[in-house]
């Protein structure tokens, strides 16, 4: 491989990024070639030591969308930055699609609970218009409970949705450390 | 080697490397891998996130023989970084030689 084809390659992996990370991250790499130009060595050596530069581009896209997520946690980033993660290799997919799955499910119940409980008196409201011979006070007050408890699950909710959040970048942020590969028996 | 291994070790080794005296991204990986077999194109991603972190700070420098150098120097929180993984990196060899010795010593 060629410089000229080393760094097209790495530009194409990195085209996701804004163009001042991609051209910083492309410097670094031009250095690296000149550096090792002067010192003597080939190009072809100069690449075959770096290895692969789709493996390199991807796992500086991956830290990149971690670190957005980590500053700003909106549900784009997040997802941004699982895929990036799972492109890194089996593994990842592995022990971060299923945590992600998990994680998305419980939030998903939690809430679905919370706004159901929430609003059940609507519910009960609208069973009383379609027939209005059902109507119990037994079930009317029930439901004045169940949105009670609703409203406490949806409070409830909003802190534990943060929580399990933050954990969950701090389990991505860990895996990236761990788990990347890039070396030579990778 | 493990990858995983290696991985946590490559960062104490740019680390200590930086505490000594600035290094630019070319000498960094050469002095590592002078050590032990890394795809050298891994050091950068992990010179881009410490230096994101706040453990370095870079600076261009221009060189004698050609174009200039992006210098790596460790930070005051670098520094304190660095004690961190030199205390895990001891206490894990120390245990990990200990039980080699116990091993070896039972065969």
């Amino acid at each position: 491989m060629t410089r000229q084809q080393f760094l097209e390659e790495l530009r194409e992996v990195l085209s996701m990024l804004p163009n001042k990370e991609r051209e910083e991250i492309m410097a670094d790499f031009e250095e690296h070639f000149e550096n090792g130009l002067e010192a003597g060595k080939r190009e072809d050596e100069i690449c075959e030591a770096l290895g692969k530069p789709q493996q390199i581009g991807k796992e500086l896209a991956a830290s990149y969308h971690l670190e957005r997520a980590e500053t700003t946690v909106s549900p784009g980033n997040i997802f941004r930055a699982v895929w990036a993660i799972i492109g890194l290799g089996f593994f990842n997919l592995v022990i971060v699609l299923g945590p992600f799955i998990a994680v998305l499910g419980i939030i998903f119940a939690g809430w679905v609970t919370g706004l159901a409980f929430t609003v059940s008196p609507v519910l009960l409201i609208f069973n009383y218009i379609i027939s209005p011979d059902a109507f119990l006070l037994f079930e009317f007050f029930f439901s004045l409970i169940l949105s009670g408890v609703g409203i406490f699950l949806s409070i409830a909710m909003y802190f534990v949705t943060r929580f399990i959040i933050n954990g969950f970048i701090k389990y991505l942020s860990y895996n990236m450390r761990l788990v990347k590969g890039g070396f030579k028996n990778a | 080697m493990n990858i995983q291994f290696k991985k946590g070790v490559l960062e104490l080794c740019v680390l200590v490397l930086l505490n000594k005296k600035d290094h630019y991204g070319y000498e960094l990986v050469q002095k590592i891998s002078e050590k032990f077999a890394i795809s050298e194109g891994s050091v950068y991603p992990l010179l881009r996130r410490l230096t994101k972190e706040g453990y370095f700070t870079t600076y261009l420098k221009e060189s004698i023989e050609g174009p200039s150098r992006k210098y790596y120097h460790l930070t005051p929180e670098g520094k304190v970084y660095l004690e961190k993984l030199y205390q895990e990196w001891k206490d894990f060899s120390i245990g990990v030689n200990q039980l080699i010795k116990e091993g070896v010593e039972n065969d």
